[in-house]
């Protein structure tokens, strides 16, 4: 009956997931669960079985590559879905690049929310 | 009327001496001017400073009497006739005084005016006549001492000797009187120096067998035993029938003449030492130009004997024109000191310098009668200082080359400085840019989620959120510049066809140069090399370059682009132009000149325009980071770019790459 994509948002600054949950949910297409802290996100995964997780890189005490592959080694998970949302990389980079920083697609940031919505539609299970 | 006769009368007795003037004053002939005195105390000062005709004395006096009284009056009165008076009773005393040197005695009470005036005038005349006498012979005396010469006479019988007189003189000459030769016979012989007796010998041998030898010169010891040098000449002498019967001998003392020729027999010789043995050239010649004397050095030097010098002149052997030329020198010296350096050719051809003084030379009257010339070889020196000069010239350069580096060194370490500079901006830049872009993201997401609540379309809002969202745009264009300007690329070196990539890019800003109405000429060169590049980082400096020269010309204008391919034969360096020199000379470099028709730089800008941030475009026009960014990829391609202002006015970037080796 909930017929809403679950998205699990990771990322260190607090003002960023607020306003990307608020503009995400807004759409009325997204149920969205924020974890600021890195090592909270495999456990929320593991609850939240999320469609999509748009994860942040360069986070403190753990970078978002470790927990990509944190997710990818659990069986459970191993098929979600993950999108970097980065400052680590450049438009121009990502683009060079097709999309896909390490095995996974990737944003730069500063993006805006339309640019997230396509992207999540673009990789979401379908 | 005669002079009177000063008389000075010592008599104690006043009746005495008034009776004696009395007497004499009654003299016809004669007058006298008295001075009496009473006591030999007060007579002997008046004698000391006074001249008196004569002295008439009493010899008992109150304080002398008498033989004394007379001897002290004789020593004072050495000069002048003394007549002594006596009384009866010591008439013996005073006939002693006259041996002793009085000129009479009176005895008083027996005499008149007559014998009075007679003694007087007798003691004056034979004092002056003693005088005379004593003068005269003290005259001869000293006139016979003077003499150097004596002679003697040898009696000879059968031509040998049986008596010989010598002369008084001969005692001046030898110590010995005639009277010691008289009694010693051999003595003339053994007062002669023992090295020259042979001589003598031989020499009176000769007149003695009636011959006339020739006067010699020898030695003799004087009785004092000092040698003296005596001239002995003998003549013989001959009765009047020409029978040999002695001959003469005359003896003169040449030791003066003797000793002072020694001197300068010693002195010529140390000269003559100093200039032969000088390490110098000496000649000297007489007016007329013709040598009159040469060291030893200097006839070695022409290889003649000194004889075959001497009388002749430089062109004897000398080549015309250098004789010439040293008697132009001669000429040039009467009168003054003359000193130069002469350069010379040895007959090897090799140089020779010689340093020359000439100074006249003056006779006893000071009148010129020629010239002397000393000159050395100083051509060691010469090449020394030579060689000194050159050492310093290549001292010289070598420091301008030093101080060249130095200068190369110093602009290459402010290229370094420059570039590390750069580094650390970029570090910083990547920083700051990464933690920009966070906020950037969150105020991005803000605008979007405000633009989405915006139930009623409000013009206002929707204009207020789009300049919020622009900027973040702008912002984040920095932020890219400045990651751009700091990243260490990978470079995707791949050849490249070098005329194809700069039509492509040109395309790129097409749209910007028609609506600049900027006219394009292409100049592309054909053939060129290909290049090894990273073609999307040499296209994006291309935008950079093509987008500064349109923004340069708002007015629009022409850009030129020209391409061509030269070998390096130098380090190109312009004035006015910052230079990243990678390319080496013989190299061959693919070049880009890309001009426009602008405004060109300010000079104070020139050296600024690779500064990170620099811009002169309006805010939002230019980030500051095109030309740096730029740079930094040709740098890494190995290549140089170049920008300089043309004289026309506008701008020329030159890029220059290296043609890429075709083997790969």
């Amino acid at each position: 009956m909930n017929t809403k994509k679950r998205i699990l948002l990771v990322d260190d600054e607090k003002s960023f997931t607020n306003l990307l949950k608020l503009n995400l949910e807004d759409t009325g297409a997204y149920e969205v669960h924020v974890e600021n802290w890195a090592e909270d996100a495999y456990p929320a995964a593991q609850s939240f079985k999320p469609d999509l997780i748009l994860l942040d890189i360069i986070m403190p005490r753990m970078p978002g590559g470790n927990v990509a592959a944190q997710i990818k080694a659990d069986p459970a998970l191993k098929d979600t879905p993950i999108v970097f949302l980065t400052a680590a990389v450049r438009k121009h980079q990502v683009e060079e690049n097709d999309g896909i920083i390490c095995d996974h697609p990737c944003l730069a940031k500063p993006a805006s929310a339309d640019e997230v919505v396509q992207m999540i539609e673009k990789h979401i299970r379908k | 009327m005669e002079k009177p006769i000063k008389v000075l009368l010592v008599e104690d007795s006043p009746v005495d001496s008034r009776l004696l003037q009395l007497l004499l004053g009654e003299s016809k002939t004669m007058h006298f001017s008295w001075t009496c005195v009473g006591r030999l105390a007060d007579a002997l000062p008046k004698l000391r400073d006074e001249h008196f005709d004569v002295v008439l004395s009493d010899l008992t006096l109150p304080d002398s009497h008498g033989f004394e009284t007379f001897k002290s009056l004789h020593a004072q009165a050495a000069g002048m006739p003394i007549i002594v008076l006596s009384g009866t009773d010591d008439e013996n005393m005073a006939f002693k005084a006259v041996r002793e040197g009085a000129q009479d005695y009176l005895v008083k009470g027996k005499v008149d005016t007559h014998v009075l005036v007679r003694s007087i005038t007798y003691a004056i005349e034979r004092h002056r006549a003693e005088r005379a006498l004593h003068e005269s012979e003290h005259h001869y005396r000293h006139l016979l001492e003077s003499i150097t010469d004596y002679t003697y006479t040898v009696r000879l019988q059968n031509n040998l000797p049986t008596k010989t007189v010598h002369s008084p003189t001969c005692v001046s000459i030898t110590g010995y009187t005639p009277e010691e030769y008289d009694k010693d016979p051999d003595l003339w012989l053994r007062m002669i120096d023992p090295a020259d007796r042979a001589a003598v010998i031989e020499q009176a041998r000769e007149v003695s067998h009636g011959k006339m030898p020739p006067p010699l010169e020898h030695r003799l010891l004087h009785k004092t035993g000092h040698v003296r040098w005596v001239r002995n000449a003998v003549v013989p002498c001959r009765d009047q029938n020409g029978k040999l019967i002695c001959y003469d001998g005359l003896i003169s003392d040449i030791t003066e003449r003797k000793l002072a020729e020694e001197k300068l027999v010693k002195s010529e010789a140390f000269y003559h030492s100093l200039v032969e043995h000088l390490p110098q050239y000496i000649f000297r010649k007489d007016l007329h130009e013709r040598f009159t004397f040469a060291n030893q050095r200097f006839c070695a030097m022409l290889g003649k004997p000194l004889d075959e010098i001497v009388g002749r002149t430089d062109f004897d052997f000398y080549p015309p024109e250098l004789a010439a030329k040293y008697q132009r020198d001669d000429r040039y010296v009467i009168g003054k000191i003359f000193e130069t350096i002469e350069e010379n050719k040895s007959p090897l051809g090799e140089r020779l310098y010689v340093n020359v003084i000439k100074t006249p030379i003056h006779d006893v009257a000071g009148t010129i009668i020629g010239i002397q010339c000393i000159f050395w070889d100083i051509t060691e020196r010469k090449q020394f200082e030579e060689r000194l000069q050159k050492a310093n010239e290549e001292l010289a350069r070598s420091e301008a080359a030093l101080r060249k580096s130095h200068e190369e060194l110093k602009s290459a370490q402010l290229q370094l400085i420059q570039a590390e500079k750069m580094e650390s901006i970029g570090t910083l830049a990547a920083g700051v840019a990464h933690e920009v872009k966070n906020p950037l993201a969150i105020m991005m997401m803000g605008i979007n989620y405000l633009n989405r609540k915006l139930t009623t379309p409000d013009e206002n809002i929707t204009t207020v959120l789009k300049e919020m969202r622009d900027a973040i745009e702008r912002a984040d264009s920095i932020t890219r510049g400045l990651l751009n300007f700091s990243a260490s690329r990978q470079l995707d070196i791949k050849p490249q066809d070098f005329n194809a990539l700069v039509d492509e890019t040109l395309r790129l800003v097409r749209h910007a140069l028609s609506s600049n109405e900027v006219e394009l000429i292409r100049e592309f060169g054909e053939k060129l090399p290909k290049v090894g590049v990273d073609k999307t980082q040499i296209q994006q400096v291309f935008v950079n370059i093509f987008m500064n020269a349109i923004h340069a010309m708002p007015q629009g204008g022409k850009l030129r682009v020209r391409t061509y391919a030269r070998q390096l034969t130098e380090t190109t360096h312009f004035e006015g132009m910052r230079k990243m020199d990678r390319l080496s000379i013989g190299d061959t470099a693919v070049i880009a000149d890309v001009e426009d028709t602008g405004t060109g730089i300010a000079d104070e800008h020139l050296t600024k325009i690779f500064d990170p941030f620099f811009t002169t475009k309006p805010t939002g026009v230019g980030t500051g980071l095109g030309l740096p960014v730029s740079k930094k990829i040709i740098e890494l391609h190995g290549g140089s770019l170049d920008v300089r202002n043309l004289k026309e006015g506008g701008v020329q970037v030159r890029m220059m790459l290296k043609a890429h080796r075709t083997l790969t």
